[in-house]
């Protein structure tokens, strides 16, 4: 790169990027030192027990694999149209309510001496992830036909990233006047109710391991290994990956890209709708807003392992959604302070590794 | 000009020196002067809030509490009462101009307000010019009453429940593990910082003092911190939303049966409703009384004249209505008949007498005001969740 600079401007870039590079080194360094000093008095002088460390790590892992599959769904669009699709919490709030009035409905619906979401709770289960991805990816069809493809090619660079924030706001104020503004709980069945578990007793402290916890975090790993198999084996993975490289030429290899855009919001709609069923089967409370915090924080996560990297952003949303909640109990700070930490962390990143954990540092390779 | 003024002095001397008699008028040469309500005329009390607009539960369900309690009293040596009851939308610039019109008006003795905190410290250098005392019902903001001498408030200061819950915790409830967690907000974190100073200042030293971010959804790492402290109950300063999903996943971190002790932003029905079964034993904070014979009595009043359950619009009726009986009994103290048959309220007498009211008994428990205005000496009543519903707790 520094080649091809041929004109007077070039000691000026090269004083630059020397001066960048000795920030990286003492950023890096100070960091390193303190997280040593912070193990070093963890171990000393432990703040917490073992079953405690144990239990942020669990709030950590579950928050995380919802964040990676949510992260995914921008990755995966920003790869495809180098666009932050800043609806797409708002997609996964509507998974969430589809996945709610489908569990409200089999509660209605009588089988037997109970109700149906209770007497075939597997099945009840898997309809309300059918509906929840079904409306997710819909919407998220949608939305790119609606609110971007007629901006793609607009002159102004960033128009379809100012639909972007409208249609979020479209989303949630239309779920508002459509169901209303007061919280609603997820009926969850019997099989999967909140708060039980598995309890972990250890020097005297205890903590449950919830089945509600585990199922989303098993699910979030599944639904993880579907897709990087997905988009490295299928020609539809393969045409993806082709287009986040280099568009010009994937048209010019019969790719068509509509189509592709299509159904990669298609992709991300179903993550971020079964994301959306997962976080109400799990936390419960939800309403219209639902979508918007983790949308942020998965965006970062995004950002964090590199935009446009599958890996990357599943690795982001892990180490996010650890950091957020082993962080402040590590650095013996408020638990206010989680989502400064995870900022932190993510400008230190970017310090060190400005194209995200798993990004390549040159710009025009593979991004998906 | 001059010449004018000089007249208009030597006729009230003149009137003052012929007036002074079997009524002692000299009560009147103080700061402010008199109240004069002519015979025909009514004492009027004024009252004046959002009526209308974004606030107006507030202000019309005060007002109409209001009339409810001025409509009982008895005339005071003939002189009928009145409430004056004006809209403010809430908005300072239209409480002034309200303000501004009442202290031109001799038969106003006293304002029962106002409604909102930010209205009502627009006021009160107006008020203080006048010499007219204001008793508030309902404006909460912290500090009205300080440096001035004419506002004071039946209810309790937002922070001041704090100081009231600790004691609870400590002496009746005889519990010594208090874990405090707040929302970080002006109003939770300042209620939960009082509890925690009047419980150092008991002897009990909060096993956790933690904060959490307002608006999520899980909890469960803060909880967790807490739960290594084991505590015996868990004090939240905040609103309903997060208090229902902490009392949820408490039992997720190995606390399930630890009750939660809350502020009055987070009492009401919607807690016991999000948070179901995880709501059991959980104590609340409100300024709703607890049920006396008087509170019965003005409920049913209150239903039957309004059409709706007492509480249901506001939590302040039962302050508005004390807040009347309590002026009209200071406005009967300090009153006397003139001989020329007007009666006279000594103005800066008033001002003073409000002030030191002690020992009222009305329907929110006693009111007696300290040195520096805040009337409401019984303090919150605590609640706690039996069988789905806020009951009183002992």
């Amino acid at each position: 790169m520094m080649n091809t600079v041929k004109n007077g401007t070039r000691p000026i870039q090269k004083n630059q990027v020397r001066r960048i590079n000795w920030l990286r080194w003492i950023v890096g360094i100070s960091t390193g030192l303190f997280l040593l000093y912070r193990i070093i008095l963890m171990v000393i002088r432990p703040t917490y027990g073992p079953v405690y460390w144990l239990g942020f790590l669990n709030t950590g892992l579950i928050v995380g694999g919802m964040y990676s599959l949510i992260a995914i769904g921008y990755t995966l669009v920003y790869g495809v149209m180098s666009l932050i699709n800043f609806a797409h919490g708002d997609i996964m709030m509507l998974g969430c309510f589809a996945g709610f009035f489908t569990f409200e409905f089999l509660n209605y619906l009588p089988s037997g001496d109970s109700s149906f979401l209770n007497n075939h709770p597997i099945l009840s289960i898997l309809f309300a992830f059918i509906m929840g991805t079904g409306v997710s990816m819909l919407s998220g069809y949608f939305l790119e036909k609606l609110a971007y493809r007629p901006l793609r090619n607009s002159k102004i660079r960033l128009a379809p990233l100012i639909s972007a924030v409208g249609a979020s706001i479209f989303l949630e104020t239309s779920a508002q006047i459509l169901f209303g503004a007061t919280k609603k709980t997820y009926k969850n069945p019997d099989l999967l109710a909140r708060g039980s578990g598995w309890n972990i007793q250890m020097d005297g402290g205890m903590i449950v391991i919830t089945k509600t916890g585990v199922f989303s975090l098993l699910m979030a790993i599944i639904l993880m290994i579907a897709l990087y198999l997905f988009v490295q084996k299928t020609k539809l993975g393969k045409s993806i990956r082709a287009v986040s490289q280099d568009k010009m030429t994937a048209q010019l290899m019969g790719i068509n890209l509509d189509r592709v855009t299509s159904q990669t919001f298609l992709i991300s709609g179903f993550l971020a709708g079964a994301s959306g069923v997962m976080w109400g089967i799990h936390n419960g409370l939800f309403n219209h807003y639902v979508g918007f915090l983790p949308g942020i924080k998965a965006f970062t996560a995004a950002v964090l392992g590199g935009i446009g990297n599958i890996p990357g952003a599943m690795v982001g949303g892990m180490v996010l959604g650890i950091v957020e909640s082993v962080g402040p109990a590590f650095l013996g700070i408020d638990f206010q302070l989680k989502d400064v930490i995870a900022f932190a962390i993510l400008i230190l990143v970017l310090i060190l590794k400005p194209s995200g954990l798993f990004g390549k540092s040159s710009g025009s390779v593979e991004k998906v | 000009m001059k010449k004018s003024i000089f007249f208009v002095l030597c006729v009230l001397l003149l009137t003052s020196v012929l007036t002074v008699g079997a009524a002692d008028m000299s009560r009147c040469d103080a700061d402010g002067g008199c109240a004069v309500i002519e015979p025909g005329n009514t004492i009027k009390i004024g009252m004046a809030g959002p009526i209308t607009g974004e606030y107006a539960m507030y202000g019309a369900d005060i007002s109409d509490a209001m009339k409810i309690s001025i409509d009982e009293l008895a005339p005071l040596d003939g002189f009928e009462w009145e409430l004056l009851a004006e809209d403010t939308l809430g908005s300072a610039e239209a409480a002034v101009s309200v303000a501004n019109k009442w202290i031109t008006d001799e038969s106003l003795v006293a304002v029962a307000g106002n409604v909102l905190t930010g209205e009502s410290a627009a006021v009160i250098p107006i008020f203080e010019g006048a010499s007219i005392p204001m008793l508030s019902p309902s404006a909460t903001g912290a500090n009205l009453t300080e440096d001035n001498a004419v506002f004071n408030r039946v209810v309790f200061q937002d922070a001041a429940q704090g100081k009231f819950a600790a004691e609870f915790i400590v002496n009746q409830l005889g519990l010594t593990k208090v874990a405090v967690l707040h929302d970080g907000l002006d109003y939770g974190k300042g209620i939960a910082d009082v509890v925690r100073d009047t419980l150092i200042s008991l002897g009990v030293e909060p096993v956790a003092y933690e904060a959490l971010t307002p608006g999520e959804a899980d909890y469960t790492a803060v909880l967790t911190a807490i739960a290594s402290k084991s505590p015996e109950i868990i004090y939240y300063g905040g609103y309903t939303a997060e208090l229902s999903v902490v009392a949820n996943q408490l039992s997720q971190v190995g606390m399930a049966g630890v009750p939660v002790f809350s502020d009055d932003g987070a009492f009401g029905s919607e807690f016991i409703e999000k948070a179901g079964a995880n709501a059991e034993g959980c104590y609340g904070t409100s300024s709703i009384p607890a049920d006396s014979p008087e509170k019965i009595a003005f409920d049913q009043k209150y239903e039957e004249v309004l059409g709706r359950v007492a509480g249901s619009k506001s939590s302040f009726a039962w302050f508005a209505y004390d807040v009347i009986k309590a002026l009209s009994t200071v406005i009967s103290e300090t009153a006397f008949l003139g001989d020329d048959g007007n009666l006279y309220v000594p103005r800066a007498e008033m001002v003073n007498n409000v002030r030191n009211l002690s020992g009222f008994q009305g329907i929110t428990g006693e009111i007696t005001c300290n040195e520096v205005g805040e009337c409401n000496a019984s303090g919150p009543t605590f609640y706690i969740v039996t069988d789905g519903a806020w009951v009183v707790a002992n």
